[in-house]
């Protein structure tokens, strides 16, 4: 497989803030690869290094195999969207996907044309005066009619309803079969996007905690719930990354699972349920939190 | 994966350098209007005003004959369009640096394109105000002796050479315009405060100096014994070492 992002140890601060910590992974080709963390976890941070619009203090950034920083031919490949694009004043939707059809040369004039259509893009409007919701559907526009061989979307649905969300996830998936990129997208909306996603990386207070195929996620953590004594017996010695207890009830969250696992707890009278992707990375950026603060 | 081979850098496919400088300037024209069309809108209404003004004592005075013959023809009011592009190319540059950017335009590729449009621009409107002061030649001041666009000095050149001096002044202040939208971009409005208030400090020192060291007079001769052009021609290096200095500043800008 070819790493089309290629971060290794990637550090940056801004003043005494540490938004992004010594963080290394790689992004396959081929791949949509959703990038989770609450708010200031360094999701933004860490794209604008990707895309060579900040600089890191220390580590290499590597896209295509090259440092994006000045480089034209990576950076006309990469079209990285982020919710708080400045736009030229004055200049409305049209300007701004006539400006992107010149920069990116895959540029696809039908494909925005749909999606203006399906989102209802406003093009005729000033961006200045656009709501959120239709700066994120023309940035999605932009985003999806660049074909650029890396896109990276900045929590492109902001401000967008369900409807325009699904319609963005549809376009994306059925572009994406057609031509095949690597998409690198934050997002809050976890469970929305859970299927989409085939890679998952998750920051927390600019730390890499999660770097896993989606699958494996899915599969790996399980909620066990009975008698307290035992869920107690059960997860001892496993990694416990939520316990609720109610009376003499506990649910706990496990993670790290096998499917041998699975059948001992069914065989320990305890009820088990799978977790979904939210619910696991609520429990792991929860759990760091509690680890720091009890340190 | 064979289909590995696409993403490998091809040097046939890379976008032309060229090119892609060549968008930069065509972001500038997409809203052709804070820097190509504004500035004559001011400038038409500043000379509206004057003209007006004109008239006026004219038919205060009871007819162009009993005034000065030069008495319209110190107007310094040619300088406030300088005073715009200077404003207009700082606030070009706040404009279009982020959203360039955005578009995976490199900071090298952003400054070039910018520096040949300023230098469009200052050809542009050397050459516009040149041919109003050839009109206004013509029409031997607007028919009441106005001298608005070729003041002073400036009408006594030729028609050549005031376009040459007007270009020069424009790069001045579209370099000096970079310079603070550089400066702007990287590091904000606390930037810009820093440098307006070094410059303040900077120009009372060397007034200072000159007055401690009797220096009014050479400076008095710099203006006098050169021809008005060859003054003018002593910004040319200054123009080029700000804009020297401005991609400096832009090299490590990020955008906001």
């Amino acid at each position: 497989m070819t790493a089309i992002i290629h971060a290794d140890g990637v550090s940056k601060s801004f003043g005494s803030v540490d938004a992004v910590r010594g963080v290394t992974f790689d992004v396959a080709q081929f791949s949509i690869c959703g990038l989770l963390g609450r708010n200031g976890a360094g999701k933004t941070t860490l794209m604008n290094l990707l895309s060579g619009q900040e600089f890191a203090d220390a580590g290499a950034i590597r896209l295509f195999g090259q440092s994006p920083v000045e480089n034209a031919s990576i950076l006309s490949r990469t079209c990285f969207i982020k919710e708080s694009q400045v736009y030229p004043d004055g200049f409305r939707g049209k300007h701004v996907l006539r400006a992107a059809s010149w920069v990116y040369p895959e540029w696809d004039h039908e494909l925005a044309e749909q999606i203006i259509k399906a989102l209802k893009v406003p093009v005729e409007q000033r961006v200045k005066k656009m709501s959120r919701g239709q700066r994120s559907a023309l940035g999605v526009t932009l985003g999806l009619a660049s074909r650029a061989p890396l896109t990276i979307f900045d929590e492109p649905y902001a401000g967008l309803d369900a409807v325009a969300r699904h319609t963005f996830y549809d376009f994306l998936l059925r572009d994406y079969t057609e031509h095949p990129r690597t998409v690198l997208m934050s997002t809050h909306l976890i469970d929305e996007v859970a299927d989409l996603l085939d890679h998952v990386l998750l920051v927390d207070e600019g730390r890499l905690v999660i770097d896993a195929p989606a699958d494996e996620l899915r599969g790996s953590a399980i909620t066990v719930a009975g008698v307290s004594a035992d869920v107690e017996r059960f997860v001892a010695g496993r990694h416990v990354l939520t316990r609720d207890v109610l009376g003499g009830l506990t649910s706990a969250t496990v993670a790290g699972l096998t499917s041998a696992d699975k059948v001992a707890a069914v065989e320990a009278g305890l009820d088990v349920s799978p977790v979904s992707l939210q619910q696991l990375i609520i429990g792991r950026t929860r759990g760091t939190q509690q680890e720091e603060v009890a340190s | 994966m064979s289909v590995a081979m696409d993403v490998q850098p091809n040097d046939t496919v890379l976008p032309s350098f060229v090119r892609r400088v060549g968008n930069v300037i065509r972001l500038h024209v997409a809203n052709p209007v804070p820097t190509l069309v504004l500035p004559w809108l001011i400038f038409a209404a500043v000379f509206a005003l004057n003209y007006a003004i004109w008239i006026a004592v004219v038919s205060a005075a009871g007819g162009r004959d009993k005034l000065d013959p030069d008495a319209f023809s110190t107007s310094g009011a040619i300088s406030w369009i300088y005073i715009f592009l200077l404003v207009a190319a700082a606030q070009a540059m706040s404009l279009t640096f982020a959203f360039a950017l955005g578009l995976g335009i490199t900071r090298r590729e952003y400054f070039l394109g910018t520096v040949l449009y300023f230098t469009g621009l200052a050809a542009f409107y050397a050459a516009g105000v040149t041919a109003l002061a050839a009109l206004e030649s013509a029409t031997h001041g607007w028919g009441v002796e106005g001298y608005f666009f070729a003041p002073m000095f400036v009408g006594d050149m030729a028609l050549v050479q005031q376009f040459a001096a007007h270009f020069m002044a424009a790069l001045l202040l579209f370099a000096t315009g970079l310079f603070a939208g550089a400066i702007y971009v990287r590091w904000r409005a606390v930037g810009l405060y820093i440098f307006f208030g070094g410059l303040a400090f900077a120009l009372a020192a060397l007034i200072l100096i000159a007055s401690l060291f009797d220096g009014w007079k050479s400076i008095g001769t710099f203006f006098t014994d050169q021809s008005p052009l060859a003054v003018i021609a002593w910004t040319v290096p200054w123009s080029l070492a700000t804009a020297g200095l401005a991609s400096l500043i832009l090299r490590r800008a990020t955008p906001r």
